[in-house]
């Protein structure tokens, strides 16, 4: 009796385990083949992969298509997948470039840590993978890692947010997405700085997910709660607009200085206009062409590379704003 | 009977089995927010400590890298003749930036003593302060990337390695800025060994922002 339970049991855990397995992977096949059928559709010669943590936001749209339009520049059939930030999407995309023949993998991952097992497979496999702006903890695993340096842009923010603010008074922070690699090292790097002038007061500090009408809202609750603030940092530049437009509605504009990250065309121009104080300027780009020429690099045969490229992030204000464009500077374009 | 007695005892031998296991190896455990924060934190500190890396780092390479500094002299020297060729040949920049650093060296005579900068003339018969050195807060990567002594693709995260110049900011405001902070009088001489960061040509050439981890007397 105690044993036909048990086996009941034991089938029934099988039974449910394998159609959970089964279930899962017929249906990231599927969503990966219809995903290759698309790059292969296209492709003659070697294939080349862009695998984004996500295109729901325009700073990494342009940091997939400048990886997919240098890499066809180089001569590779480049094929992009949004992993929708969902690393069990990631999973599957890895599963597919490495099934489907592909030379190399522009990296962008959705985890620090989550996202190393995939390009352990991805070597194993023989396709050398290169990060782009997001790093993985490890330093074995891709051929190189080109990293915005996150950290540091905004201790040279903070110190521009205690020349413009001074060394007292209120003010709010905008945070992005909680769990983002990215909102912590931007909000570390900043308080690095300002924490140390004890006279200036965080007087709330709320995420706002790196959305712009997000923020517009919790910036109107946090001017009727505090309206005497003298400045707002945001985590990235849709936040910095969104705030402004609080503050212009507000009619506060004038009164509370706002910082914004990443370096958005529309935030420059805000700076040139005496709007937004400063930013701090990313170079998707930058980032995107040098990943593909290393990979371009490392299948002709070249092994001497960087494991790891830091691309600087620069601080734009109203004294020299001027010399930047849309997510780069001006000339380099 | 006899067998439905060995049922319950059969039964009653898993079900103690079972208690005694999940008492030995519980299957979820409760912990005060704090103590798991705490926890967390010390996990972190665990993994890297970059107070006992930069205290061998400084010992043993930083302090004995003196002798690599450029000239304050002939660097000021160098870079109002040509900047660009001065950067070329005495700059240092690590990854994609227009960011570079200098490793400089050098003794000044004291013109200005402000709350955070000390202003010194290096060159005989300058009017104008040739060096700034940082006497307040230090932030930034210059010490950490001017010298050339650490790599980042020896660290597994850019966290560690931002960890790491803060830890040395912070120890050139704990153990230098009190010495430079005392002998820094106007007319008095400095000497100095530190780092330089270049982020605008057009304000950091002159006077030179100068990072110092040693400063003394002469």
């Amino acid at each position: 009796m105690v044993r036909q339970s048990f086996l009941r049991i034991l089938t029934t855990l099988a039974c449910s385990l394998a159609i959970a397995v089964t279930g899962c992977n017929s249906r990231s096949r599927d969503h990966n083949t219809q995903e290759a059928s698309t790059g292969a559709s296209q492709s003659s010669g070697q294939k080349v992969a862009v695998v984004i943590s996500t295109l729901n936001n325009p700073w990494f749209v342009v940091l997939a298509e400048s990886a997919k339009e240098n890499a066809t520049k180089l001569g590779y059939e480049a094929t992009v997948f949004d992993s929708q930030n969902d690393p069990a999407k990631e999973t599957a995309h890895f599963d597919n470039v490495i099934a489907s023949g592909y030379s190399a993998i522009l990296f962008n991952p959705t985890d620090a840590d989550g996202s190393v097992a995939n390009v352990r497979r991805a070597k194993e496999a023989g396709v050398p993978v290169f990060c782009m702006d997001r790093e993985i903890n490890a330093t074995d695993a891709a051929v190189s890692q080109i990293l915005s340096d996150n950290y540091s842009g905004c201790v040279a923010l903070g110190q521009h947010f205690v020349k413009e603010v001074g060394e007292s008074g209120e003010y709010v922070e905008l945070l992005g997405l909680v769990g983002d690699n990215n909102t912590r090292n931007r909000s570390d790097g900043f308080h690095s700085v300002v924490d140390r002038y004890p006279d200036l007061k965080l007087v709330a500090q709320q995420s706002a997910d790196f959305d712009r009408a997000k923020a517009l809202d919790v910036m109107e609750t946090i001017l009727q709660a505090h309206p005497n603030i003298k400045a707002v940092f945001c985590g990235n530049d849709a936040m910095a607009m969104g705030a402004y437009q609080a503050l212009l509605a507000a009619g506060k504009d004038q009164q509370v200085k706002v910082f914004g990250f990443d370096g958005a065309e529309d935030v420059v121009n805000m700076i040139k206009e005496g709007k937004i104080v400063a930013t701090g300027m990313q170079f998707p780009k930058l980032m995107a062409q040098t990943a593909a020429e290393y990979a371009d690099k490392y299948l002709k045969g070249e092994r001497d590379l960087s494991r790891k490229v830091p691309v600087a992030v620069e601080l734009v204000h109203q004294g020299n704003a001027d010399k930047y464009g849309d997510t780069g500077k001006e000339d380099a374009e | 009977m006899k067998s439905s007695r060995q049922r319950w005892v059969i039964r009653g031998t898993i079900a103690a089995a079972c208690v005694v296991a999940v008492w030995f190896w519980p299957l979820f455990q409760i912990v005060p927010l704090e103590q798991a924060e705490q926890e967390s934190l010390a996990a972190e500190a665990e993994s890297f400590d970059p107070a006992a890396f930069v205290e061998k780092f400084w010992n043993e390479q930083l302090i004995p890298a003196e002798s690599r500094a450029v000239d304050a002299q002939k660097l000021i020297a160098a870079i109002q003749e040509d900047h660009a060729k001065a950067r070329k040949t005495r700059g240092r920049s690590v990854g994609l930036s227009s960011t570079y650093y200098y490793f400089i060296s050098g003794t000044g005579r004291v013109t200005r003593v402000e709350r955070n900068t000390v202003a010194l003339v290096i060159r005989q018969g300058a009017d104008d302060a040739e060096v700034l050195l940082e006497s307040g807060p230090i932030f930034g990567n210059a010490v950490r990337d001017a010298t050339g002594l650490l790599d980042v693709n020896d660290y597994a995260n850019s966290q560690d390695f931002n960890r790491i110049s803060s830890e040395i900011n912070r120890r050139i405001e704990a153990q230098v800025l009190p010495t430079l902070r005392k002998v820094a009088v106007v007319g008095g001489t400095v000497r100095f060994v530190g780092c330089v960061q270049i982020t605008d040509e057009t304000t950091d050439l002159s006077p030179l922002r100068v990072v110092p981890f040693i400063a003394e007397a002469q």
